[in-house]
């Protein structure tokens, strides 16, 4: 009793500490933000992780941005498009946008920034996605620019808005890191100081385009510091040293939230965590696994309504296709699978398992989730282990064909389309292929090289159907976000889960 | 090294006729006190965990989501059905700190056991041969020394992949330092003593000597070192199931479960305070015990 | 003397040599390094390439006779997870663990040399008792559940130290205090012993006779001889101190060599971990040959021999 009030009362004068110096975050109306994640280049080209979208929101633009309340791709630097043919597309760019260093975009610079990044000595990351489909981009006038497809592709669009940072023409001529210390984009913010995996210091730029999307952006100057622990990020939230860091577990959040200084806001995401399974039998060919009656019993074992509610929270919401809901083409009529323990057993002795079987589960993350996961298998009889690792290892293993089930996520990199998940997971190049049906294969990438929408939705609705018929994986759940901040902050969120840092504000 | 609970014995409590050494050494007992209480933790534990089923309320592995991260009874909003609570994930805190026992003492004395194997064995062959042999032994022991063991240990567990039988054997074959010292130092004493002696004249080949004549006569220093390295295996466990590189979930680990209450320790303190208390009470016991039967065992004039 | 000297360092040159050898094996079996450097969406005709790049597909024996070469020449060999060369990594990290090292070093010796004095000087007494308590129970604390109850106490219950991180020398007293407790057993029981054995010598006795009584004769004749071997023992826990180092600096967010190594060995980053077990075991072994040597250099019987 006596330490559990004690620690109340050290939380409640933490509050009142927190109070006192947070006001310095108004003050001088700067937002001190925490990433576990180092932040080591500054070049978003060549950089994929979800703390450089972040950044790169800040610093950068590409051609187009992405609406999360319309779910629709809006002009930004570019005012529009059209399509000439299904492999040509025409661009016109907006007058008056300007480079941190004063200087007007122009049309060569956005067809120099897409011919380099897809060209022989490229090293960008950009290049493996934008090099599938794109030929080059033609200068056509002052305030237009062509793209000339290799072919026809339906995300060129959502490419030129998240992908692609322009750049001035010539930058990575002589080297192409130029950006990566020292940085020169068109985003609402500009880099004032960078010390790699320490700090970036960002200023609101004061000729950002007053069209923007991203417009009205309120705070003055940003801050993001590299703190590895998340603990010691805790300890800086109450004590006023940062003002905003996100994902955190869920009951940390809430906890941390019970403070008057501190706000939990949750949001949805686009992340979804499912089971792959061994269905092909990599590593047993005869393995139960390969056995489609025991993969439906252990898709009834999951208790995927609990799990949400309880586990993930913050409007999480069971997931039964193998994609998330909010994404084009994950078609919500395929084969469910509801939670039926005595459904479940009842396969298992059909399928000759009637006493279960050993099987070892990998995870990477969410380890509650994956312990509630081992306790539903083992419900029905399943003598589960569970590997909980590093993503680096578990890849390994994986690459290895080592795996027979694992506990993945996929968070489509914020894409509202079904092609960002079931490409990666369904190609047959791909080691996350565990059931390597041909047939599935060719589906998904027939759905990326088409635009006629309603043909990529047939495509994917059928893909989908066989995934969850034959049950290769058993979809679990969609995610949630949880941000701490400063209560003094009004920070909105979004359906995707993309915290858009531009978009806080002081109360 | 000394504990200072042990008194010496005042002359008038001496009977007539010479004690049995049996007789010594339940006398010695009964006055060590650190001794009783040590094994009473360690008696006391070990029944905890034999029937853990018995005393556990609920099921250490079945989880209720719905009542998850419920308080211990003595906090707001607690309830009498789950004492200590819940966690993450809903199990019942309190049966999962009751099977953690078992886990930590199962550890305990498998790995003890390994290392015990190996320390006797290589103890006594140095201890007996002398030579060229004890030269070998000695630069193995040099060797094992050396190496640093958690950071050897955390490697190997997580190339050869978590279990509880992967714990037990790598903490057993890095701890047998302690156990082949002191045998083969006592070893090389016992050697030259007579009834070995005479038992080689008799004969007896060179296993019926080291099993038959020379073991027998080391089982009271094993046993003390094998109470010390149970202490030393189950916080070698916890440390590396702490670091993730254990016992893996949903076993109930104490090292473990810290780990689990690592991030939430600022609000729900218990979770790490508790099975933190259970390791060092393990440990402790198993401690005092070794002292204890250390100073019971020695040899008359060194309490 | 001398000849004792060389044949410690012989046999500290055979262990070490020995022990990179068995580690080197231990590690490059089990593991494949390819995958860990080809990363997560690698194809496999990409880690072959990768395996050929490297030299993973020739006998481990030759790798093992190149990395020992590399070593001697000091070249650490590259760390597949930060993609740095392993020396700069350890460059990098190392002064921040010898500076823990060092000051909890000093808490032992500040614990337990007190304690154990004290202990001897009053064998038997409640004094005795209790500082015997407190060996005990430290030696029975797990050491990181130690340290995360002095997070919660001093740096979130009271404020007064920082949590964690190697910013400031203030946020290096609670973890100096985690490791430095680890300790304090062995020494304090070793002072204890070693006092009590000077103070019934003769040596005392023939002092005592002269006149010499309480604190002088504490101070100017027993100490020095009761705290020879504390010293050498002290070399050994310096040299502990760095694998000890990987537990108390991951729970205190510590950059130093022990968080390394557990991030290397999460991440299967072989290289970083190789290097990081032999250098520790180098350590402790040098420690060793240096309280061997310490011993020899103090000890007067040592010295005529």
């Amino acid at each position: 009793m006596k330490a559990y009030t004690c620690l109340a009362a050290t939380a409640a004068t933490l509050a009142v500490m927190a109070a006192g110096t947070a006001e310095a975050g108004a003050a001088d109306d700067t937002m001190r933000v925490a990433f576990a994640e180092e932040i080591l280049n500054l070049d978003y080209n060549y950089t994929t992780k979800r703390e450089y979208i972040i950044l790169s929101d800040l610093i950068d633009e590409g051609l187009f941005d992405y609406d999360p309340d319309s779910n629709e791709y809006i002009p930004s630097v570019a005012t529009g498009y059209t399509y000439l043919d299904p492999t040509t597309i025409e661009v016109t760019l907006r007058d008056g946008v300007t480079f941190h260093d004063g200087s007007a975009l122009t049309a060569e610079d956005v067809a120099y920034t897409y011919n380099f990044v897809i060209s022989e000595p490229s090293e960008a990351q950009a290049k493996g996605t934008i090099s599938r489909w794109l030929k080059e981009v033609e200068v056509i006038d002052a305030g237009t620019v062509r793209f000339h497809m290799l072919e026809e592709y339906p995300l060129a669009v959502r490419d030129m808005a998240n992908r692609v940072q322009l750049r001035k023409a010539g930058t990575y001529d002589a080297d192409q890191a130029a950006m990566a210390t020292s940085h020169v984009g068109l985003g609402p913010y500009r880099v004032v100081s960078f010390e790699p995996g320490k700090e970036v210091v960002l200023q609101a730029y004061d000729g950002y385009f007053a069209d923007s999307p991203k417009q009205p952006v309120a705070i003055g100057n940003i801050v993001i510091r590299n703190i590895p622990d998340l603990g010691t990020q805790q300890a800086e939230l109450m004590s006023g040293g940062i003002d905003w860091m996100f994902k955190m577990s869920r009951d940390v959040a809430e906890a941390m939230g019970a403070s008057p200084t501190v706000d939990h806001v949750v949001s949805t995401d686009l992340r979804i965590g499912f089971l792959i399974l061994d269905a092909f039998g990599h590593t047993d060919a005869e393995g139960p696994l390969t056995n489609v009656t025991v993969r439906r019993a252990m898709n009834h074992a999951i208790n995927r309504p609990e799990i949400a509610e309880f586990l993930m929270g913050g409007g999480a919401q069971p997931v039964y296709a193998a994609c998330h809901p909010a994404q084009f083409g994950c078609d919500q009529s395929v084969a469910r699978y509801e939670y039926d323990p005595e459904k479940a057993r009842a396969l298992m002795a059909e399928a000759g398992y009637a006493d279960g079987f050993p099987l070892e589960l990998w995870s990477y993350r969410d380890k509650p989730i994956a312990e509630a996961v081992v306790a539903n298998l083992s419900d029905i009889g399943i003598d589960v282990s569970l590997r909980h690792v590093k993503l680096a290892s578990l890849n390994e293993a994986r690459a290895n064909r080592d795996i027979e089930a694992y506990f993945g996520t996929w968070g489509s990199g914020g894409t509202p389309d079904s092609a960002a998940i079931l490409r990666v997971h369904f190609n047959d190049t791909s080691d996350r292929n565990m059931s390597n049906n041909p047939e599935v294969t060719e589906l998904v990438l027939a759905a990326e090289v088409t635009t006629d929408q309603a043909e990529r939705k047939r495509l994917y609705s059928e893909a989908l159907s066989i995934i969850a018929d034959q049950a290769y994986w058993v979809p679990m759940v969609s995610y949630a976000q949880n941000f701490l901040v400063n209560a003094e902050l009004d920070f909105p969120v979004y359906a995707d889960g993309l915290p858009r840092l531009y978009r806080a504000s002081w109360k | 090294m000394t504990p200072p609970t042990v008194q010496t014995a005042p002359a008038a409590d001496m009977p007539d006729r010479a004690p049995t050494p049996r007789e010594i050494l339940r006398r010695r007992a009964l006055r060590h006190r650190g001794f009783q209480i040590g094994l009473s933790i360690l008696v006391g534990l070990l029944v905890v965990a034999l029937f853990a089923p018995l005393l556990a309320p609920h099921d250490p592995f079945a989880q209720t989501l719905s009542a998850r991260m419920l308080p211990p009874v003595w906090a707001d909003g607690g309830r009498w059905d789950y004492p200590l609570g819940t966690d993450q994930v809903g199990r019942d805190y309190l049966s999962r700190l009751i099977y953690g026992a078992r886990v930590s003492l199962l550890v305990g004395f498998g790995a003890a056991t390994i290392g015990m194997v190996i320390g006797v064995t290589l103890g006594v062959l140095a201890g007996y041969f002398g030579g060229a042999v004890d030269h070998a032994v000695n630069f193995v022991l040099t060797a094992q020394l050396a190496l640093p063991g958690l950071l050897l240990a955390m490697a190997l567990v997580f190339i050869i992949g978590p279990s509880v039988w992967v714990v037990i054997g790598i903490v057993g074959v890095l701890h047998w330092t302690y156990y082949l010292v002191v045998t083969r130092s006592a070893t090389m004493r016992l050697r030259e003593i007579e009834f070995v002696a005479a038992a080689k004249a008799l004969g007896a080949s060179r296993r019926q000597v080291l099993i038959g004549e020379i073991l027998p006569n080391l089982v009271p220093q094993i046993l003390v070192i094998f109470t010390f390295e149970l202490g030393v295996a189950i916080l070698a466990e916890s440390a590396l199931s702490f670091l993730g590189v254990g016992i893996q979930p949903p076993t109930p680990s104490w090292g473990l479960m810290i780990a689990e209450g690592k991030e939430v320790m600022f609000f729900r303190p218990w979770q790490v305070v508790l099975p933190g208390i259970a390791i060092f009470l393990l440990v402790v016991g198993a401690n005092l015990t070794g002292d204890g039967l250390r100073d019971i065992t020695a040899p008359e004039g060194r309490t | 003397m001398l000849k004792y000297i060389l044949q410690r360092v012989a046999l500290a040159l055979a262990v070490a040599v020995v022990l990179s050898f068995v580690t080197f094996l231990l590690l490059n079996f089990a593991t494949d390094p390819a995958y860990a450097i080809a990363g997560e969406d690698a194809e496999p005709e990409v880690v072959e390439q990768i395996r050929k790049t490297y030299g993973f597909d020739r006998p481990v024996l030759v790798r093992y006779a190149e990395w020992a070469g590399g070593v001697l020449r000091g070249d650490f060999g590259e760390s597949y997870y930060w993609n740095k060369p392993v020396a700069e990594l350890v460059a990098d990290r190392a002064p921040v663990t010898l500076l823990l090292a060092v000051m909890s070093l000093s808490v032992t010796v500040v614990i337990a040399l007190p304690l154990g004095i004290v202990a001897a000087l009053n064998p038997n007494s409640a004094l005795d008792r209790m500082a015997l308590g407190i060996a005990v129970s430290a030696q029975a604390v797990p050491n990181f559940w130690l340290g995360l109850i002095m997070i919660i106490l001093f740096a979130v219950q009271w404020r007064l130290l920082p949590v964690s991180g190697d910013a400031t020398l203030m946020h290096f007293v609670l973890p100096s205090i985690v490791l430095g407790a680890s300790s304090v057993p062995a020494v304090m029981r070793l002072t204890r012993t070693g006092m009590l054995d000077v103070m019934e010598s003769d040596y005392i006795r023939t002092a005592r006779a002269k006149g010499f009584r309480g604190a002088a004769l504490v101070r100017r004749h027993a100490l020095r001889n009761a705290l020879l071997p504390v010293i050498s023992v002290l070399a050994v826990q310096l040299g502990a101190k760095f694998s000890g180092s990987v537990i108390t600096e991951t729970i205190f967010a510590i950059n130093g060599l022990g968080r390394l190594a557990l991030e290397s060995i999460l991440g299967s980053d072989i290289p970083t971990v190789q290097i990081l077990i032999f250098l520790f075991a180098i350590v402790f072994v040098a420690m060793n040959l240096l309280a061997d040597i310490l011993n020899a250099a103090l000890d007067p019987r040592l010295r005529i021999a």
